[in-house]
């Protein structure tokens, strides 16, 4: 099987005022098509700037240097060109951001910023068509008074409301892969899970594959079939999400788990923030499927 | 009542307080200054029985509070009074010579609207590259020096070097167009004698860029500043992650939400281009409200004086109006707070 998203060797570095500094250090993962995968590790791993590496952001920086091989669907991406690349974004790969509110514009109406993500996908289409579209896609989301939503500006929404109106957009236009950045961090725990449970839904019905970007573990046992763990610009540990919650077995994953609290209290392990036990090579469990 | 109509009402009667207040300002002012009006009316020849009773018709031997009612009491019937200087009623003077004062400052205004929003727009888009540095570089320099300094320079330059525009005037003596509005533009459409209007607008371009340049840099380094503060928003790398053009996302999704704080700022710099067209107006020997003004002052031709800054004055607030509702109309957030406290 073809996969979606195949990533091999990927290097990104910054050219600073103090030199090159290199941020992830080869890092390969691929996704299959309708395969939900997890990129788990701490603040400053890299997840964020991976995704931005596979929606071609981070290579229009200046100063970013980005090696490895990016292969999406049928297309080298290193290969297609900047024009060719964006006309890929927001059809057939689309982005969740972590605080809805903030990542919808704030003087355009809902309605406004939702006609403009549909033409992205389908040439000419009339506001009138476009705005029913975009209701059947609010009602895919749960939501019960589209028309309302959408004459509505987002800072009158409440943050789970506009958490699935991002859900409906990023997937109005049938992607082959969602990228998830943390999605609904920035939302409380009852309405996260919500928000996460009709994402997961709407993607296993569109058949599309996603990236899951997230620092919680639980989110991630829950929603992924396969993780990868990052740590410090390297993937530490992959393999299918219940192998590697059974059996963790690389020294960081351990860690990383064990910083988990629990409900059953007992407090946090005592953990080291950095150790040369974390830096061994990556644990394999081999794949799922 | 619509969120927007409550505004502008409650924004009318703030106008009108201050109204009230420079009223009461300009009156204090010229009432207070020394030098008897009547007696430099009336010239050295004068005796003293004239002054006398120019003095009573003019109230000046009554308190100022008095006074103050007089004048209150006048205005309210559209009267500004008798004009010393040119033994007219001001308000003719002012009908006369605003409009020519008006057409400058709005040329200038849309110059400055037209040029500076989109060069710091593109400065902006382009940040750090070459357009850039070029953009700043230029809205510096329109900036940091004064109109009339300008005014002399594009004179010089485009006038008497290299001999492109008029030096002076508004209209070249040759066409004579009906007065109906006293918009020299408006008037030669008005009369369909398009040779003349193009010939108006051949006058009016030195004034009004040597009127606009400081504002034209001014919005541009604004548009520029607040745009690339609104590139670093999350809904720009939502855009840019939605594959929408570099250019879409300038022009539309960077460009309104970066537009509300700079236009406070513009219609602030509109209106001071009142006050700045008075030298622009005397280097260009433009027939405006300036050299009116300019003479009423130095006469101390009381009813001129205070008739001329109410003018500003009202103008100066009906731009600042329209701004206000430009921003409640452009930024949602404005709007229906109103809304919610109605």
């Amino acid at each position: 099987m073809t996969p979606v998203l195949a990533i091999e060797n990927l290097h990104l570095g910054f050219k600073g005022y103090t030199g090159y500094t290199e941020v992830l250090h080869g890092i390969s993962l691929s996704i299959n098509p309708a395969e939900r995968v997890a990129l788990v590790g701490e603040s400053g791993s890299g997840k964020s700037v991976t995704a931005r590496i596979i929606l071609g952001l981070l290579q229009e920086v200046r100063g970013a240097t980005i090696r490895g091989e990016l292969r999406f669907l049928q297309h080298d991406l290193n290969s297609i060109g900047t024009k060719h690349w964006r006309d890929l974004r927001g059809t057939r790969m689309s982005m969740i951001f972590q605080d809805p509110t903030s990542a919808l514009n704030p003087v355009f109406t809902v309605g406004v910023q939702f006609i403009e993500v549909l033409r992205r996908g389908s040439a000419p289409l009339s506001e009138a068509a476009a705005l029913s579209r975009a209701s059947a896609l609010l009602q895919s989301v749960s939501i019960n008074d589209p028309e309302r939503v959408l004459q509505a500006y987002p800072f009158q929404l409440s943050g789970g409301m506009n958490q699935r109106v991002m859900i409906a957009m990023a997937l109005a236009n049938n992607p082959a892969l969602l990228i998830a950045d943390e999605p609904g961090t920035a939302l409380d725990v009852t309405v996260q899970a919500q928000t996460l449970d009709l994402m997961n839904q709407l993607v296993a019905s569109h058949n599309t594959a996603m990236l899951f970007i997230s620092h919680n573990l639980g989110v991630v046992r829950e929603f992924a079939d396969r993780i990868y763990v990052i740590y410090r610009g390297r993937i530490v540990e992959q393999g299918p999400t219940a192998a590697v919650f059974n059996d963790p077995g690389h020294p960081y994953t351990r860690a990383l788990m064990a910083a988990v609290p629990r409900i059953t209290g007992g407090g946090i392990a005592d953990i080291p923030d950095t150790s040369d036990e974390f830096l061994q090579p990556c644990v394999n469990h081999g794949s799922a499927l | 009542m619509s969120a927007v109509v409550q505004l502008l009402l409650r924004r009318l009667g703030i106008s009108l307080i201050v109204l009230v207040g420079v009223s009461m300002l300009v009156f204090g002012i010229a009432r207070i200054i020394p030098g008897d009006p009547a007696r430099i009316a009336l010239g050295p020849n004068a005796t003293v029985e004239q002054i006398a009773k120019l003095r009573s018709s003019m109230h000046l031997d009554e308190s100022i509070v008095v006074q103050y009612g007089h004048f209150i009491k006048d205005l309210s019937r559209g009267d500004l009074g008798m004009s010393l200087y040119t033994n007219r009623p001001v308000t003719l003077d002012i009908a006369e010579f605003l409009p020519a004062t008006l057409e400058l400052v709005i040329v200038a205004g849309l110059l400055m609207i037209g040029i500076g929003l989109p060069l710091g727009r593109w400065s902006a888009r382009y940040r750090g590259r070459l357009a850039d540095h070029v953009i700043r570089l230029v809205s510096l320099l329109g900036v940091s020096a004064p109109s009339f300094v300008w005014a002399v320079i594009l004179m010089l330059l485009f006038a008497f070097f290299l001999p492109l525009f008029p030096i002076a005037g508004r209209i070249s003596d040759t066409y004579t167009i009906e007065r109906v509005t006293g918009f020299l533009l408006v008037d030669t459409l008005w009369a369909g004698n398009f040779q003349a209007f193009s010939n108006a607008l051949w006058h009016i371009v030195l004034p009004a860029f040597a009127l606009a340049l400081s504002g034209i840099g001014q919005a541009a380094r604004l548009t520029r500043a607040n745009m690339i503060e609104t590139y670093d928003k999350p809904y720009i790398e939502m855009a840019q992650a939605y594959g929408f053009s570099g250019r879409r996302i300038a022009n539309r999704f960077a460009f309104k939400p970066s537009l509300i704080p700079s236009l406070t700022i513009i219609g602030l710099d509109f209106a001071a281009m009142l006050g700045n067209a008075f030298l622009v107006e005397a280097v260009f020997a433009w027939p405006g409200l300036s050299r009116y003004g300019v003479a009423v002052i130095l006469r101390k031709d009381l009813n001129a004086i205070i008739g001329t800054v109410l003018i500003i004055s009202a103008t100066f607030l009906l731009v600042n109006l329209i701004v206000d509702l430009l921003i409640a109309f452009l930024n949602p957030r404005i709007r229906h707070s109103q809304r919610q406290t109605s």
